[in-house]
């Protein structure tokens, strides 16, 4: 009752294309985020999954059916818009039940259906004010209500929190992803904010310029990324990179040479002799207490008080490290660090895809929960 | 803010010259309230007596008394709001469709029914003469107000327009999910939304119908079917100096609702006319 599948979509406006070669499968109450810079076309995407814009080429299928010549009111998908998108001259009553103005009820049981969702949100007291009359996070409620109530295939969700303060967004991230345990319904939710990706999705689809880079579970996509932009742009700080040149048995930094585990010489055997990208998320840096591991030079501490994120440079690479909350450094203090390479993500400097075999399985794509 | 001296200066400047022009319509309408509280003997003493020595409301009392002023004034009631709904009725579709959809030429469409606008009357009568009597359209009220309404238009799509572009597209998605047809988003969001827009925009074509001489002029040759412009016109050509103060007395009475209508409602006017100039 909720199958999504993108084959190949493309979408141009003009000559330039927004979507290129979209292919996704999302399975029934699946919550799926699709995260990316914005620009990168993820409100294109959902338009067309909404029918709001029409795709240029590709196949879109609800449950297997296509849908390409379907109106939006046909589809039967409710979205929640980045500015809500209320009707601002009706009531908040009216505006949950617009859409079920065609649906075969009768003006009591709307009544009913009405009140139902509003119990539900807690909004009850506002069901007689008019939209401007109402705080952020009420209109995003009402926008919600009004998605819910008709009770649809596919719900879809168009950067929702984007305009709430930093507490407000974080109790609905929660709010939302609890109504869908309660409401199980196939989700895409988009946003540009890869803390709402993390935190809410079944699925990660990461896009970057009208292309997906990656799609896996959040995990996957932390801890695995396909590609350097998935690395760079899924965590806080983002994944370091260090440049380094394999020599056979160790990677070789501007001023140290780093030994590698022992089942890589197998696996990187055609790589003797070349450039990699070393990707370590900045967790698996640790400060060594004595000297040895990759020395580097203090430039920034930004004490948290959880932990403690400390800037640093080896040569003229830019690194970040999560630390302990007591870490007491200044800039320029000379550091050295030790480099978990066992969670390390290995990338072809010109593709910038990564290596397929490290560590295990990283190629998630095209992959169904 | 504090304004500089060469900047007062210019402010002065302004002034002066808004004065004058201010004065320069002001005149023959001050001229015409002197009449129109004269007496008939003091017609003839003209300019020399601008502020007559006697004056009196009855030439006021005479004209709306008068059968005939009030069957004029009701003719243009009936013109000028007839004109004014149909040119917004018809005028609102095609605003809507040239703020919501995109199609070659629009830009071009949007210059050519402006310059449609730029046509004076007076190059399209004759022909237009002869077109309405063709279609057997002379001397009916209903002919005078379909070309009311043409002359309406351009002017009224671009007004419109305008209103339908401030009301948010992301509401035309929203209404598109929630199932309704284009139609339906049109009349039940769209327009509503947009009402201060479509209500000054009738204002605005009341007010230029009321005025409106050239059409009537040449549509309606029977007397119980001008409207006031047209029948001030007619008595003028031909009376004495013997009613001119009644003439001027009429003239202001029929000043007087346009002048009332804009003076009450002139900033839904001017929100109309400056809409969408600032966006949220
Ligand atoms: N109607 C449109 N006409 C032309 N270009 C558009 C249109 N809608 C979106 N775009 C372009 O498509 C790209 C992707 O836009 P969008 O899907 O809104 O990105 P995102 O939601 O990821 O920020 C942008 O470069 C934007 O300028
Ligand atoms: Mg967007």
């Amino acid at each position: 009752m909720g199958q999504v599948e993108l084959q190949s979509i493309h979408k141009s406006f003009g000559p330039t294309a927004v979507l290129d070669d979209i292919n996704l499968t999302i399975a029934d109450k699946e919550f799926v985020v699709v995260v990316g810079p914005s620009g990168c076309g993820k409100s294109t995407l959902l338009r067309v999954v909404a029918g709001l814009e029409e795709a240029s080429s590709g196949a879109l299928l609800f449950d297997g059916r296509a849908v390409n010549a379907l109106s939006p009111g046909e589809r039967n998908v409710a979205m929640v818009f980045q500015n809500y998108a209320l009707y601002p001259h009706l009531s908040v009553a009216t505006n949950i039940g617009f859409g079920l103005r065609r649906a075969a009820m009768s003006r009591r049981e709307k009544r009913a259906a009405i009140e139902r969702i509003a119990r539900l949100l807690e909004i009850e007291p506002l069901l007689k004010r008019r939209p401007n009359a109402l705080s952020g996070g009420q209109r995003q409620r009402v926008a919600m209500g009004r998605a819910i109530i008709r009770n649809p295939a596919v719900f879809l969700f168009d950067e929702p929190l984007s305009n709430l303060d930093a507490r407000l967004r974080m109790q609905m991230r929660s709010e939302i992803r609890g109504l869908h345990s309660k409401l199980p319904t196939t989700t895409i939710y988009v946003t540009h904010d890869q803390i709402e990706a993390m935190t809410m999705a079944d699925r990660v689809v990461v896009m970057n310029a009208g292309r997906i880079e990656q799609i896996g579970t959040p995990s996957q996509i932390y801890d695995t990324p396909r590609t350097t932009f998935v690395a760079r742009f899924m965590g806080m700080p983002s994944m370091n990179m260090i440049a380094a040149r394999y020599d056979g048995d160790a990677l070789v930094l501007p001023d140290t040479r780093v030994p590698v585990p022992a089942d890589w010489p197998e696996r990187l055997a055609p790589w003797v002799g070349r450039e990699l990208l070393l990707g370590l998320r900045p967790e698996h840096l640790s400060l060594r207490t004595s000297p040895g591991g990759v020395p580097a030079t203090v430039d920034l501490t930004e004490p948290t008080g959880s932990e403690t994120l400390v800037y640093l440079h080896h040569g003229d690479t830019r690194l970040a490290a999560r630390t302990p909350p007591d870490t007491r450094l200044r800039r320029g203090d000379q550091v050295h660090l030790d480099l978990r390479l066992d969670r390390a993500t290995l990338f072809d400097p010109d593709t910038t895809l990564a290596l397929p075999t490290l560590p295990a399985d990283p190629i998630t794509k095209g992959e169904t929960a | 803010m504090v304004r500089s001296r060469a900047e007062r200066m210019a402010d002065w400047a302004v002034y002066a010259a808004m004065l004058v022009l201010a004065l320069a319509f002001l005149l023959p309408v001050l001229w015409l309230a002197s009449l129109s509280v004269r007496t008939q003997a003091e017609v003839f003493m003209g300019a020399a007596r601008f502020i007559p020595e006697a004056p009196t409301l009855d030439n006021f009392a005479r004209v709306l008394r008068d059968g005939g002023f009030q069957s004029y004034i009701w003719n243009t009631v009936k013109l000028a709001s007839l004109g004014a709904a149909g040119a917004v009725a018809l005028a609102a579709p095609a605003a809507y469709a040239l703020s919501r959809m995109a199609f070659r030429g629009k830009g071009a469409l949007m210059l050519g029914i402006l310059s449609v606008q730029m046509v004076s009357g007076l190059v399209v009568l004759i022909p237009l003469y002869r077109f309405m009597d063709r279609l057997g359209l002379l001397e009916s009220h209903f002919g005078t107000t379909l070309l009311y309404i043409a002359a309406g238009i351009p002017v009224t799509i671009w007004l419109l327009k305008v209103s339908f572009d401030a009301v948010p597209r992301s509401l035309d998605d929203a209404a598109a999910i929630d199932g309704l047809s284009r139609v339906e988003s049109f009349a039940l969001i769209t327009l509503p939304l947009a009402l201060p827009g479509l209500i000054s925009a009738f204002i605005l074509n009341l007010i230029l119908n009321w005025s409106q001489f050239l059409i009537p002029f040449i549509m309606l040759s029977a007397d119980d079917k001008w409207p006031i412009s047209v029948a001030i016109f007619r008595f003028a050509g031909s009376t004495s100096a013997a009613t001119t103060q009644l003439l001027a007395a009429a003239c202001l009475l029929a000043i007087l609702p346009a002048l009332a209508i804009f003076v009450l409602l002139q900033r839904y006017i001017l929100a109309a006319l400056t809409a969408g100039a600032v966006k949220e």
